[in-house]
């Protein structure tokens, strides 16, 4: 089963940290990726840039119109984004729990659509 | 006479004999070397050198032989590079034969094969490795599959699989497990992990959508096989012989389960003419030689009758629904569970009408309130008492929990219906 853990965040709360404890964070990141990759179970893990790279696109009769922004009124932001494959919820919610930043932000667990199920095998009754 | 086709089925058949090989091979290796690793490792090598050559050269007279020849040798050179590499020479002995005299047995593939690959299948099934874990391990050492063909049924990557399998045999290691049969008080356990494992394979196949990739291995046929293949191993178990009769009477309703875009098509629309008849008599036969001699009735055997009953009924009306409840009613006793619970509300309902059945689902609103199938069922009751109000909120909330995309369209197209 296939499970997105989100991770909203902003600059500003980045910032506040303590940049010893930033260096720390980073090398508990790495080891999570590590040991998680490591399983099988994390199969991408991925942060944005920083919001001032970011740009809008849009279509207007045909014609592609890009422009900078978003200029975001929310105070966070979609941050950094991982991939599970693993065999059950419980699992992914113990791997959430394993991230570095969720003694001071929460992670989103969203399962992902798909294809194949591997609870649902046998009919039952009806339906 | 057209050379080419039958050059593609020799190398079919070519394919058929090493994977029914591969496992035999690895057996008969690790009787004589430790390490499920490195010997894994060394049979998927000497496969792969016999599908290259053999198409060519012509099959072996004693394939068998050819091959745990050719893997013996992998094995010495992995070991002797190894030990060059670690600049430890001793690493050689692990190489050398374990047991005197089972020289002797290479060439008979008798009862000591048997033995070996169920050995094997247990070693894959191990209780410390994941279920994901398991399953990989079982598919290549058991299976004879490689890593890209799993990793494609699976849609993840051959390095994530490749991940997964050399986990697997970490995590064998770290527990210490050895290929030595299970004592006895062991040995339900272990084989009740073997039995989940083969479901696993067979389910992932089985709620597939259509339009899958040509390359996707066939994951519900191999689950049959390897069910077969454990039959086989234990003609006498009947738990084994129970799942191997519910994955064909599940199976037989493969092609009438989606419709052409993939959606999901319940028991009820299914068109009945588009089952298998060859599946279901041949399950039907094994259940019911089964349940007539069966001394320990498990959960396989019970929800392989379940699924008799509904795969010899002509339609939904002539389904015997009293038999299913009372199925039911012994599931709930031998392996009790919600979804069991759940199943047989429905079977109340057929047999006593929705307003019993959906009074017969409450319960189980605390341990299912946020699973589709349970909303999707109170959805069906509800349509069946004529109350297309609730049936609609239902159905709404199982499209909202459900994840699977087949199972969001049809309850969604439910929902289409009702409005």
């Amino acid at each position: 089963m296939k499970y997105m853990l989100i991770i909203y965040g902003n600059q500003e709360l980045w910032n506040s940290i303590d940049p010893a404890e930033q260096q720390r964070m980073f090398a508990a990141f790495d080891a999570f990726n590590k040991k998680h990759y490591a399983s099988g179970e994390l199969l991408g893990a991925y942060g944005v840039a920083d919001a001032a790279a970011t740009k809008l696109v849009r279509v207007r009769d045909g014609q592609p119109a890009v422009t900078d922004g978003p200029y975001l009124e929310t105070k966070e932001y979609l941050a950094s984004w991982y991939l599970l494959d693993v065999d059950s919820e419980q699992r992914a919610l113990e791997i959430a729990a394993e991230l570095p930043s969720a003694v001071f932000q929460p992670t989103e667990v969203w399962p992902i659509l798909h294809e194949a199920a591997r609870d649902t095998g046998a009919d039952m009754g009806v339906i | 006479m057209s050379s080419a086709r039958s050059g593609q089925a020799d190398g079919l058949a070519i394919q058929d004999l090493l994977r029914e090989l591969a496992p035999q091979v690895l057996g008969a290796l690790l009787r004589r070397h430790d390490g499920l690793d490195s010997c894994e490792d060394a049979v998927q090598e000497a496969l792969l050198d016999a599908a290259t050559q053999w198409p060519r050269s012509g099959t072996p007279a004693n394939p068998r032989g050819w091959l745990l020849t050719v893997a013996t040798r992998r094995l010495v050179d992995m070991l002797r590079s190894e030990a060059a590499r670690r600049r430890r020479e001793d690493a050689v002995y692990v190489a050398t034969p374990t047991a005197p005299g089972a020289e002797g047995s290479i060439a008979d593939a008798g009862a000591a094969d048997r033995d070996d690959t169920l050995l094997l299948l247990f070693l894959c099934c191990h209780p410390a490795l994941t279920p994901s874990s398991a399953v990989a391990l079982t598919l290549r050492a058991v299976g004879g599959l490689t890593t890209a063909e799993i990793a494609s049924a699976f849609g993840v990557s051959e390095a994530t699989m490749a991940q997964r399998v050399s986990r697997a045999k970490q995590q064998i290691r770290d527990a210490g497990a050895r290929f030595t049969p299970p004592g006895p008080a062991e040995r339900d356990r272990r084989l009740g992990a073997v039995q989940q494992v083969l479901y696993l394979v067979f389910n992932e196949g089985y709620t597939a959508s259509a339009g899958q990739e040509l390359l996707r291995t066939d994951l519900t046929a191999e689950g049959i096989r390897l069910g077969r293949l454990l039959h086989t191993l234990l003609p006498d178990d009947a738990e084994s012989a129970g799942l191997l009769a519910l994955m064909l009477l599940t199976d037989a309703r493969r092609a009438a389960r989606t419709d052409t875009g993939g959606a999901l098509i319940p028991l009820t629309e299914q068109d009945r003419g588009r089952w298998d008849q060859r599946l279901i008599t041949e399950g039907t036969a094994l259940v019911e030689r089964t349940l007539a001699t069966t001394k320990a009735l498990g959960p396989y055997q019970i929800q392989a009758a379940i699924a008799a009953v509904h795969d010899e009924a002509a339609s939904v009306a002539d389904t015997d629904w009293a038999q299913v409840l009372a199925l039911y009613q012994l599931l709930d006793t031998v392996a009790p569970g919600p979804m069991v619970s759940l199943g047989r509300a429905v079977a109340v309902a057929m047999v006593h009408g929705p307003q019993a059945g959906l009074a017969a689902t409450g319960e189980l609103a605390g341990a299912l309130g946020r699973h589709h199938r349970y909303h999707a069922v109170r959805g069906h009751l509800h349509e069946m008492a004529g109350d297309r109000a609730s049936a609609a909120e239902e159905y709404r909330t199982a499209a909202r929990f459900a994840t699977n995309i087949p199972e969001k369209r049809y309850l969604e197209r439910k929902l289409t219906g009702l409005g």
